[in-house]
């Protein structure tokens, strides 16, 4: 028999699920499913699990969105699911306003849509070179050889970084987002941060015009600088949250457009229409939206007629809300021309995802620089076997294409 | 017709900005909504109104006349 853990007394049984959102069944070929599995299986819609350490798990978008912007009862500090102890606290997303505030106003400038405009050059660039490593080949593995490469070399332009750091890098992470061996994981953290120590102490005597930076001389109101632990900790936030995001996303939108001429065919109609493109690229962020979301309860409280108490975790899962049938038309069809699309795929409220623009602007040049080079591409028959992983970003290790 | 942001829900998705840059844009150090053109002129009627229905926030809203 397998170990059944038991939730506890307050939770009412008709709300009770036996629910592992880290495992995918192996007859699961995208761990998206998992989700919408629930829905389609009648869940309620806010029901506990007692996997994973207990937690609950919303599943409307009317819900998501107020839990996003109600930080008094779901709060983004210290959220880990597993509870994990002790872990960083993310600067600014893992502290709630006011303080939130504080690092926000520090990044904000850096990711606003001009912002990301200026870094066109850049990435169309990187975009350019890591395309035509292989286009003339008949085929890559496109989560190893694109979708990780892009948005780490990304991170290392933005914090200054050379590109010759872009195998340690890709290490590091890999190891990160993918190690469950927890001597593994400690030692890759104490890594991370040792690279990250380095970094902004050597920013600090050498600033130049990059993010880590500007992060490191920024003072506060007094004109002081911040406690050294919260700059860390920002560098550590946008290391977590730049990288493993973009990447699965990028596998979720080639792995459709592989799959699809037709849409192939709109996008490649659109490459000298850029708001055509961004329209439809903003399907593509709602239809594949990766992140599944944890917040924690600060107090004992009722909400929407059920009770929770302080410290439960809860669950926001994106996907879930983007395809909510009473807020999206066709919420299951992939339309490039959907004219209203309130998509919750990059959070919303004070914590809302801050890299956003950064993301869609990744992923816009990068498709436009791909079917510029390979207007034709399909799923290589051979794909690996158990290469999906759910959790809090879900995804594929490996998706082979060719062409 | 004037269209008018709640400064206090806008998180800076810019989604206006894209739908009707003739009328949005966001600024530079909060990324927040800066509306160029409030009393619009009828042919950006659509447009606006896409714009409004696509903020994720809810922080737009069209006011009839030209008062607030
Ligand atoms: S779409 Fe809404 S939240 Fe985003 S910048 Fe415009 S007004 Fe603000």
């Amino acid at each position: 028999m397998s170990f059944y853990p038991q939730s506890p007394v307050h939770i009412p049984s008709e709300l009770v699920l036996d629910f592992d959102f880290f495992d995918v069944p192996a007859d699961v070929s995208d761990p998206v499913q998992i989700w919408h599995g629930l829905v389609r299986r009648g869940a309620p819609p806010i029901f506990y699990t007692p996997r994973n350490g207990g937690h609950w798990v919303f599943l409307r978008y009317s819900d998501i969105a107020e839990a996003y912007r109600n930080h008094e009862i779901f709060s983004t500090h210290k959220a880990q699911i597993p509870p994990l102890e002790p872990y960083p606290v993310l600067q600014p997303n893992g502290v709630d306003p006011p303080q939130h505030d504080v690092f926000r106003k520090i990044l904000a400038p850096m990711f606003t849509p001009l912002a990301v405009r200026r870094m066109t050059d850049g990435l169309q660039h990187r975009a350019e070179g890591l395309v035509s490593g292989f286009a003339a080949k008949s085929g890559c593995d496109f989560v190893k050889e694109y979708a990780a490469k892009f948005p780490t070399g990304t991170f290392l332009e933005l914090f200054g970084l050379p590109e010759e750091r872009l195998p340690e890098f890709l290490r590091i992470s890999d190891t990160f987002f993918r190690s469950t061996d927890p001597d593994i994981r400690a030692a890759n953290l104490l890594e991370i941060f040792e690279v990250l120590e380095a970094l902004f102490r050597e920013k600090e005597r050498n600033p130049g015009s990059d993010i880590a930076s500007t992060v490191v001389q920024s003072r506060d109101a007094d004109g002081n600088p911040f406690p050294w632990t919260d700059i860390i900790n920002c560098g550590f936030l946008l290391f977590v949250a730049g990288l493993d995001t973009v990447t699965n996303t990028m596998a979720y939108v080639w792995r459709y457009l592989a799959t699809s001429p037709d849409a192939r065919q709109k996008f490649r109609d659109r490459l000298d229409d850029p708001s055509a493109f961004l329209l439809a690229i903003e399907e593509l962020m709602r239809i594949n939206a990766v992140s599944n979301i944890y917040r924690r309860v600060t107090h004992d409280c009722e909400f929407k007629g059920v009770q929770f108490r302080r410290n439960d975790r809860v669950v926001l899962p994106n996907t879930v809300a983007n395809r909510d049938q009473s807020v999206f038309k066709e919420p299951q069809t992939i339309d490039l021309d959907r004219k209203v699309n309130n998509h919750v795929t990059f959070g919303l409220g004070p914590h809302r995802c801050i890299g956003s623009h950064l993301a869609k602007r990744e992923i816009m040049i990068s498709l436009q620089e791909w079917l510029r080079q390979i207007p034709e591409f399909e799923l290589d028959p051979d794909q690996d076997a158990e290469s999906v992983f759910g959790g809090p970003v879900m995804g594929f290790t490996s998706l082979k294409l060719r062409w | 017709m004037r269209v008018i942001a709640n400064m206090n829900v806008c998180q800076g998705h810019a989604r206006c900005e894209d739908l009707c840059p003739e009328v949005f844009s966001t600024d530079a150090i909060e990324g927040k909504v800066v509306i160029e053109q409030p009393e619009f002129p009828p042919e950006l009627e659509e447009k606006v109104r896409m714009a409004v229905r696509n903020c994720p926030e809810g922080a737009l809203r069209i006011a009839k006349g030209t008062g607030v």
